[in-house]
């Protein structure tokens, strides 16, 4: 019986006769993404809240398309990334103001995922640093008190609340990601680990991780070749793909030059006796000639042949 | 007990002679057809300094010998080059010979000399067969007599003899514009090569568009089936196109009067002809041993016919033979079916 899982989180593009597409575009598609996704050995999916919508227009509901995903093999979808449009007007978790509203959205969107079995919900857990700035210690606290009460919501429907810290989000330093989890209740709210955002930021991976392994509830193992510099975390209106130092941040597990070190992760994550999902990611392989099949072959060989003689 | 193992065919991953020479390219193919659950890998003959994988000299050139290019492959956790496709009507460069062509007799000991070549080399990689084209184009062949099949088994027996002296077997190639498409002329070079000295490679796409049945053949031909390569057939030429002059430039590569994009792809692809079931049910009940390799020649998008054939294989083909396995055929998998 193995420790470990691996999930892989759902960032697909192929080409269609009318030129780039992702899964979505049809049920041929995505028969063909989960047919890909299972023959590399992978275990499950991740998803986005976004697709939702299609998922009721086109499968009949989360559940059904949940049923096509097992019928190619997969156990499931585990997390659901719920990909906010933070607006300091109305969804920015550091304002008071906005709280009753992202409550609100967590109460209809719990629903809307019922039946499906999900282990967690991901959430940036914080609006975009330069939406944020100054970070305070107040706005933290505030910050952290939301964060309390949506992940009493998502509890009530046996769903964790965990938080994704990325490098362009406003809790995304060392000190403030620690500042944030002192100030929230480990039964409510979660760590979601991603090597690929943490090492961006330059905070030190494994020891974060071990400061909190105690509430990690996941990770998504993505790498980087790049660590932000000057304003990066901080560029308007768009960090991720717009840094113009920067084209392209993230690469699959595996690459050639990556900054992360997987191997001494794992040792971590066998040593803190995590047992659990491994979500694989690598959002925007197909920058700059990329390819995701190809990225997601070599990921997860790279858990296969050398995380795996570390801790399964 | 019988065995069969799974291998991915290199050739789509090089479309043309610049493309894929370079050392990482070669890595991150072999770990996709590692992690999509191939063992091993088939290469392609070719010539020069392009096709780093072409050739023993070649990959000695690249690789320092052939036993470091077996470490290369180990670290890539691919365990053996199961075949390498042969094709004597290619020039060598390497040794300044012209192309050959197994219907002139005075052309039978080249032949069977770049065979022990690669024989050779291929033992040391692993392998066990050498898959050869078996004719030029049938618009190029002149007369398909008995003294042209005569000739041609004079040929392939010899290098089938030769072969073997290095444990490697000899599987002829026939593709849908070799005359041996015609079944009389298949049969009749079959009856002329002794059973021990050459067998046949069933490619079922070729087959399926020469408008033949390849589970049909595997049926016909029980004791000679020493290889087989699972490609899809998106088209069938029905008009017999195949016997233009020079059909590998008219029709095979620009498709011919109906200009078809992709006579190829990947087993199980959208829109293809060849039914994986009835062919591996088939390779089933003749006891079958050896080598299957997947295929797509060429793909535009190698990585996903990789993939895409792993899942083929892992969720649909060897459950049909575990199947087979509990109702006593006999036959397995190397990689726990």
């Amino acid at each position: 019986m193995s420790n470990i899982k691996w999930s892989y989180m759902d960032h697909w593009r192929s080409n269609g006769p009318a030129g780039p597409i992702d899964q979505w575009h049809s049920h041929k598609t995505m028969s063909a993404f989960l047919k890909q996704i299972k023959a590399v050995g992978f275990d499950a999916i991740d998803t986005f809240d976004f697709r939702i919508w299609q998922m009721y227009g086109d499968y009949g509901g989360p559940v059904k398309y949940q049923e096509m995903v097992r019928d190619h093999g997969l156990e499931g979808i585990i997390n659901t990334f719920h990909a906010a449009d933070y607006d300091t007007r109305n969804y920015a978790p550091h304002l008071r103001e906005t709280h009753e509203n992202i409550l609100e959205d967590f109460r209809v969107t719990m629903g809307r995922w019922s039946g499906v079995g999900l282990n967690s919900i991901i959430v940036m857990p914080a609006t975009l640093y330069y939406d944020m700035e100054p970070i305070t210690e107040d706005k933290l606290k505030i910050t952290a008190e939301l964060w309390n009460k949506v992940g009493e919501i998502t509890a009530g429907h046996g769903v964790k609340l965990t938080c994704h810290h990325e490098f362009f989000c406003g809790i995304q330093s060392e000190a403030d990601i620690d500042t944030f989890y002192a100030n929230t209740d480990p039964q409510y709210v979660s760590l979601f680990v991603d090597t690929a955002q943490h090492c961006i930021a330059s905070v030190d991976l494994v020891p974060l991780y071990r400061r909190h392994a105690h509430r990690a509830s996941g990770f998504h193992f993505k790498d980087t070749r790049n660590v932000a510099t000057g304003d990066d975390h901080r560029h308007r209106p768009d960090s991720e793909i717009m840094a113009p130092t920067t084209g392209k941040w993230f690469y699959e597990m595996g690459t050639p030059n990556g900054l992360v070190d997987f191997e001494e992760m794992m040792r971590a994550i066998k040593e803190e006796q995590f047992e659990g999902w491994i979500t694989v990611e690598h959002d925007k392989a197909n920058k700059y000639g990329g390819d995701y099949s190809e990225s997601t072959a070599i990921s997860r060989w790279y858990a296969a042949n050398v995380l795996e003689h570390i801790y399964r | 007990m019988n065995t069969i193992r799974w291998s991915y065919a290199i050739n789509q991953y090089k479309p043309q002679f610049d493309d894929f020479v370079r050392r990482e390219d070669h890595e991150r193919a072999l770990k996709t057809m590692s992690i999509a659950g191939f063992e091993g890998v088939e290469l392609t003959t070719g010539s020069g300094r392009w096709e780093p994988l072409g050739n023993p000299t070649q990959l000695t050139a690249n690789f320092g010998s052939l036993r470091r290019f077996r470490t290369f492959l180990d670290d890539c956790k691919i365990s053996a080059v199961s075949s390498w496709f042969f094709d004597p009507h290619q020039r060598v460069m390497e040794d300044l010979t012209p192309a050959l062509s197994p219907l002139v007799a005075a052309d039978r000991d080249g032949i069977v000399a770049r065979a022990t070549w690669f024989a050779s080399a291929l033992a040391e990689l692993g392998g066990s067969v050498l898959v050869a084209s078996a004719t030029p184009p049938a618009g190029d062949c002149g007369e398909i007599d008995d003294a042209a099949l005569g000739r041609l088994a004079d040929c392939w027996a010899a290098v089938g003899r030769a072969t073997l002296e290095h444990g490697v077997r000899t599987a002829l190639h026939v593709d849908f514009l070799s005359p041996l498409r015609e079944p009389a002329n298949l049969n009749r070079l079959l009856e002329l090569i002794g059973p021990a000295d050459a067998g046949l490679a069933v490619d079922t796409a070729e087959f399926t568009i020469a408008g033949q049945d390849p589970a049909e053949i595997i049926r016909r031909h029980p004791g000679r089936i020493w290889h087989v390569q699972f490609k899809d057939a998106l088209a069938v030429d029905a008009a017999g196109e195949y016997l233009v002059p020079h059909a590998q430039y008219s029709v095979r590569q620009r498709g011919g009067d109906r200009e078809i994009p992709r006579w190829f792809a990947e087993p199980g692809a959208d829109g293809g002809l060849v039914d994986f079931t009835g062919v591996m049910q088939a390779l089933i009940d003749i006891g079958y041993t050896g080598w299957i390799v997947f295929e797509s020649d060429p793909s535009p998008h190698p990585a996903t016919s990789t993939l895409l054939g792993g899942y083929l294989m892992q969720e649909q083909l060897r459950p049909l033979i575990a199947a087979s396995v509990v109702e006593g055929h006999g036959v397995t998998t190397a990689k726990g079916s």
